[in-house]
């Protein structure tokens, strides 16, 4: 049954990855140094900036989908660009979703040894920009699991994706919507297949990273 | 605290857009909505039949065969068929559903005394959940007979699936090749078809295709797929999908080269609401159109 469909998976798999890897690129790019500057900096209201990471951490993926898809309707402030259901719009609700899982890890990650840290930088005289640069090499291990919690959560993401990427086979069908389908279709073992394949894409690509973590280190 | 703000006040101004647009369309037709109507209705080729099949106890274990029966005779009976005649014409000015005489008992409906197991399991589609039928008649049942009724929803492939996993007593659905082979592989007793309506298709009333006058929806496809204007199929194993597909015939478009041709996977409120965002066409059955065009 897997055979079958062969070239169409191979399909699916490709903008899975694709999704993923850009979901995760960005959120990172975006969420990491806001993290960082959130661990490194004493300000006021910053308690309130992490209760608000944390509780977008809980943002129900539907209504993340929900709201982009309203954005970029037809009649939405960006319904012009005519990016609904694209590929580039569920990286945009992906990374709705992940920023705050990425700030808020991030955050408590640097945290934890930015005394130390900034002490030493003042020693040095490091710069702001050598100072970020620095808390984030230093807690790199610790951070390389906030970058495979990312990609877990968009490869994993179901609500939001099906939403505004509308499923469209050949387009935007992922692995996830794929299985919903599958399952509305009726057909649950071909569904579960298909679950057991994506387990083995993010176990395929968790060792990929542990192996890049560990040349590293050397 | 700021983000917040800032999606609240996105969140607002959509409200406010989506108020402008829904304004305008009171003007309209009472069908349409942002300019996306009913351009096809009652071909021959359209007709959309619902049956009732009690699931069969020697094949599946723990049906509740009195129940199921129980609800098929209420549902057979004058004081259903008068109840689904008048469906839909209180809140749309139409009926949603039309009888299938034949399947209906003239006599008067005299209540079984319910069995032990009180709880009937439906297994149906979408569209008669949705579209508010069962809801509307469960009540009047339930009173009636002391039964409580579970309904599952879910697109044809899916609800004959659970029956066959033994989740059901019996299933409301639409699809005629499949609830043969549903009674032929023995899990199902009977099929009932008692009602039935039309598909209609839907799009923009600018219509690009050109399909207003076509005599049925074969000729309308054809048409559709002529001019390459964008259709939304449901792509899922549906009732409605088969009923595409049937429409479609040989000439069934492939969805990996016709790029006009969109194969979403999804239900039929979201196939509807993308056609409406693509302006493109889409075949539906007519309550959940009228149900989201409110």
């Amino acid at each position: 049954m897997l055979m079958s469909m062969d070239k169409e998976l191979l399909q699916i798999i490709g903008v899975t990855l694709r999704m993923s890897f850009f979901s995760t690129l960005i959120s990172c790019l975006i969420g990491m140094p806001l993290g960082v500057l959130l661990g490194k900096s004493r300000f006021k209201g910053k308690g309130t900036i992490i209760k608000l990471t944390g509780t977008f951490m809980g943002l129900p993926p539907v209504v993340a989908g929900l709201i982009v898809y309203m954005l970029f309707s037809k009649n939405g402030i960006f319904g012009s660009l005519g990016l609904l259901f694209t590929v580039e719009v569920m990286v945009i609700a992906q990374c709705m979703l992940i920023i705050p899982v990425v700030i808020n890890l991030t955050h408590s990650i640097t945290s934890v040894n930015a005394s130390p840290l900034l002490e030493t930088a003042k020693g040095l005289n490091f710069s702001k920009g050598k100072t970020a640069l620095l808390m984030l090499t230093e807690n790199k291990t610790a951070l390389f699991s906030v970058v495979l919690t990312a990609f877990g959560r968009s490869i994993a993401e179901v609500g939001a994706v099906s939403l505004v990427g509308g499923n469209i086979q050949w387009k935007t069908r992922v692995m996830t919507t794929a299985i919903m389908l599958e399952t509305n279709k009726g057909n649950f073992s071909f569904a579960l297949a298909l679950g057991i394949i994506l387990l083995l894409i993010s176990l395929t690509v968790n060792v990929i990273a542990s192996f890049a973590v560990k040349e590293d280190k050397r | 605290m700021k983000k917040l703000l800032a999606v609240l006040l996105a969140l607002t101004m959509l409200f406010a857009f989506a108020a402008c647009g829904g304004e305008k369309t009171q003007t309209n037709a009472p069908e349409a909505a942002d300019g996306y109507t009913i351009l096809l209705e009652k071909g021959e080729d359209m007709k959309n039949t619902y049956s009732l099949i009690a699931c069969n106890p020697d094949k599946l274990v723990d049906i509740n065969v009195e129940g199921a029966n129980a609800f098929i005779e209420w549902m057979t009976s004058s004081e259903a068929a008068a109840l689904i005649a008048e469906y839909g014409k209180q809140q749309y000015g139409q009926a949603l559903f039309y009888l299938i005489d034949e399947a209906f008992s003239q006599e008067e409906y005299v209540a079984p005394t319910a069995s032990d197991n009180k709880v009937i399991r439906i297994s149906t589609t979408t569209s008669v959940n949705d579209s508010g039928l069962l809801p509307y008649l469960i009540p009047t049942f339930e009173s009636k007979t002391g039964y409580t009724v579970e309904v599952q929803s879910a697109g044809t492939g899916a609800a004959i699936q659970k029956a066959k996993d033994g989740n059901a007593d019996l299933i409301l659905v639409h699809a005629k090749a499949s609830e043969e082979e549903f009674v032929n592989e023995g899990y199902g007793v009977e099929r009932i078809p008692f009602m039935y309506n039309y598909f209609v298709i839907v799009g923009p009333e600018s219509d690009p295709a050109g399909i207003r006058d076509c005599a049925n929806a074969a000729a309308a496809f054809a048409k559709i797929a002529e001019s390459k204007s964008t259709f939304i199929s449901r792509g899922d194993d549906s009732g409605t999908h088969k009923a595409e597909l049937k429409i479609w015939g040989e000439n069934v478009p492939n969805a990996e080269n016709d790029t006009w041709y969109i194969s979403a996977g999804q239900g039929m409120g979201a196939c509807i609401s993308m056609a409406k965002q693509m302006n493109g066409y889409c075949l539906t059955d007519k309550a959940t159109f009228l149900s989201m065009a409110e």
